[in-house]
């Protein structure tokens, strides 16, 4: 169930006062978002929706475990176990096929025949970010930074929560357990922002990316060698827009959604395109993801309390793991080690300065921002290209400079523009028409998201393609 | 629209955030509904039928009669047809209204 289509509004319609009506009785309110949450994954593969049941499950007991068991090895051992477990799960699923393929070949390679068998299975959907709100809930209890929960169903719950169960954000379980406690209290709901982010979020996903995707994109990265070098250049900053306004659409309507139920998430994007560095970048792109690294990944490792060598050795591992949790293919371990290696430059050259720190010159900041931008938009082809051999027949192309005619319309351009405010108006123009917003009339409440919804509905095309993240 | 903290923005204004989430939300959709009728006649047909997408089709016809006879539904149409004129777009959303 995709949240732009009639489908989602009629669940919404159903599950919003349903949601409200239970919330002085807390257990049976979260037994109903359960309940739906397993609906809205139903509606992909029913046969799912047991995986998601027993890795809840498993976890659930894993953490009473842990909760029990006094500091020692035996603790650590349960840790590693689960965390093994839920790393099978999903290497099985995702992975598998990918090692065995390279397995084979570099078999193959030094004159050996192997015989390896692959698994014809679908990829449950939102795998990854499962398993990450899982870990992220057992390690956080091996840490004592939580008490395993008693309840089953909050469990259910903080992993099946249909807003960020397909794409995120994710959730940390103390940031989610702490709101299944007690019942919501309505006056948390922020309708305003809510319905920017919702209305943003369909606007970025119905018109700008499935434009951008349908009317450019998806031809240039088909068929790179038929396109001219300034076809390619403009597809790869064309595809910079498409997937920041799919993945930051996702999360917006999450975010939204999740509030008028009650629940708070985490910011996900935060202009990230207007990064100085690339560290910089990390902090503003899929912010859920990025601190999720960093807390479990690059900081157990050591991060950098032991030398120079060591946190970059951390930092490669952590981002080439990162570059591979988006997907079993060497482009994505590509994409993740270019930004490691970046990374590890801007540390070697001290030029990790964000935005907000101030130490450099408003030349030098330009500067960092322009650089960072073209290194995100070329690292951006081996993310989108469908293998190595297609991200290299890409640049080929760029570099041969054979053409320089172009196939963009006029309406891709006006549809790029659009999606480039969303990094060009500032955050307080934002603020301040949701402050509007919410102190206007109840009828004008109502004629805003009507017409934004009536006028996307006007300009969209014919069927929504799914978000780029859901493969994730 | 977007990049916003959640909890960096300003709560409600209004004494009745609930109460005015739900109108926001049921008023939005029943004048979409209103506005685009065939939209919703169109995607109970094309579900897999169940005895409760059969009852919600008589009134969903109802209402598109209803938005029809009253003009509400030729706004969308001319503003689409202008839509697809100004940009070029295919389109196979528009039609008549029994589509």
């Amino acid at each position: 169930m995709l949240f732009p289509t009639i489908e989602f509004a009629v669940f919404f319609a159903v599950v919003f006062p349903i949601t409200w009506l239970l919330n002085p009785y807390n257990t049976c309110k979260k037994l109903f978002l359960v309940a739906a949450s397993y609906y809205f994954y139903a509606f992909w593969r029913p046969e799912f929706t047991l995986l998601l049941f027993a890795s809840s499950l498993a976890n659930y007991l894993v953490a009473l475990l842990l909760g029990r068991l006094g500091d020692g090895r035996i603790r650590f051992a349960v840790l590693c176990l689960a965390v093994a477990a839920n790393l099978g799960l999903l290497g099985y699923f995702k992975y598998y096929n990918f090692f065995a393929a390279t397995l084979v070949n570099a078999i193959d390679s030094i004159g050996f025949r192997a015989e390896i068998g692959f698994i014809e299975v679908a990829l449950p959907i939102a795998i990854s970010f499962l398993t990450f709100h899982a870990l992220s809930y057992i390690i956080d209890v091996y840490r004592r930074e939580i008490k395993p929960s008693k309840s089953f169903l909050d469990i259910l719950l903080y992993i099946s929560f249909f807003p960020h169960l397909i794409a995120g954000p994710i959730v940390r379980a103390a940031k989610f357990l702490s709101q299944t406690a007690t019942p919501r209290n309505p006056a948390e709901i922020r309708l305003g922002q809510s319905v920017f982010l919702i209305l943003g979020g369909l606007f970025k996903k119905v018109i700008i990316a499935n434009y951008l995707s349908t009317e450019f994109v998806d031809a240039i990265f088909h068929d790179p060698s038929n396109h001219s070098s300034l076809d390619l250049i403009l597809g790869m900053y064309a595809y910079a827009m498409q997937i920041y306004c799919d993945f930051s659409a996702y999360t917006d309507i999450a975010i939204g959604i999740a509030n008028l139920l009650g629940y708070e998430f985490p910011q996900n994007f935060n202009y990230p395109y207007r990064a100085v560095s690339v560290q910089d970048f990390w902090r503003r792109w899929h912010i859920s993801l990025s601190s999720w690294l960093r807390d479990y990944l690059y900081l157990p490792l050591g991060g950098n309390r032991y030398g120079e060598f060591s946190t970059y050795k951390n930092i490669m591992i952590t981002m080439v793991l990162g570059g591979l949790w988006h997907g079993a293919s060497w482009n994505f371990l590509i994409w993740g080690a270019l930004h490691g290696t970046a990374l590890v430059g801007e540390r070697i050259f001290g030029l990790t300065g964000s935005a907000s720190a101030k130490p450099h010159s408003p030349i030098r900041t330009a500067f960092g921002w322009l650089l960072t931008l073209q290194f995100v938009c070329v690292t951006w082809v081996f993310f989108r290209a469908s293998s190595i051999d297609a991200s290299l027949d890409y640049f080929w192309t760029i570099f041969s400079g054979a053409s320089w005619s172009t196939t963009v319309t006029p309406f891709v351009i006006v549809i790029f523009a659009l999606g480039a405010l969303s990094h060009i108006i500032p955050p307080r123009w934002f603020e301040m028409a949701q402050q509007r917003y919410d102190a206007a009339s109840l009828p004008a409440k109502v004629l805003v998201p009507f017409a934004a919804i009536f006028l996307i509905a006007v300009a969209a095309p014919d069927g929504i393609a799914p978000f780029i993240y859901f493969q994730f | 629209m977007t990049n916003v903290d959640p909890q960096g923005s300003t709560k409600n204004g209004s004494g009745h955030p609930l109460r005015d989430a739900a109108v926001v939300i049921y008023a939005t959709l029943f004048l979409l509904v209103l506005a685009i009728p065939q939209s919703l006649t169109n995607w109970l047909r094309d579900m897999r039928t169940t005895e409760l997408q059969e009852l919600a089709l008589h009134p969903a016809e109802g209402l598109q009669s209803v938005s029809e006879r009253a003009g509400l539904a030729t706004a969308y149409r001319r503003s689409r047809n202008l839509f697809i004129a100004l940009s070029g777009q295919q389109d196979s959303l528009t039609g008549s209204p029994d589509q």
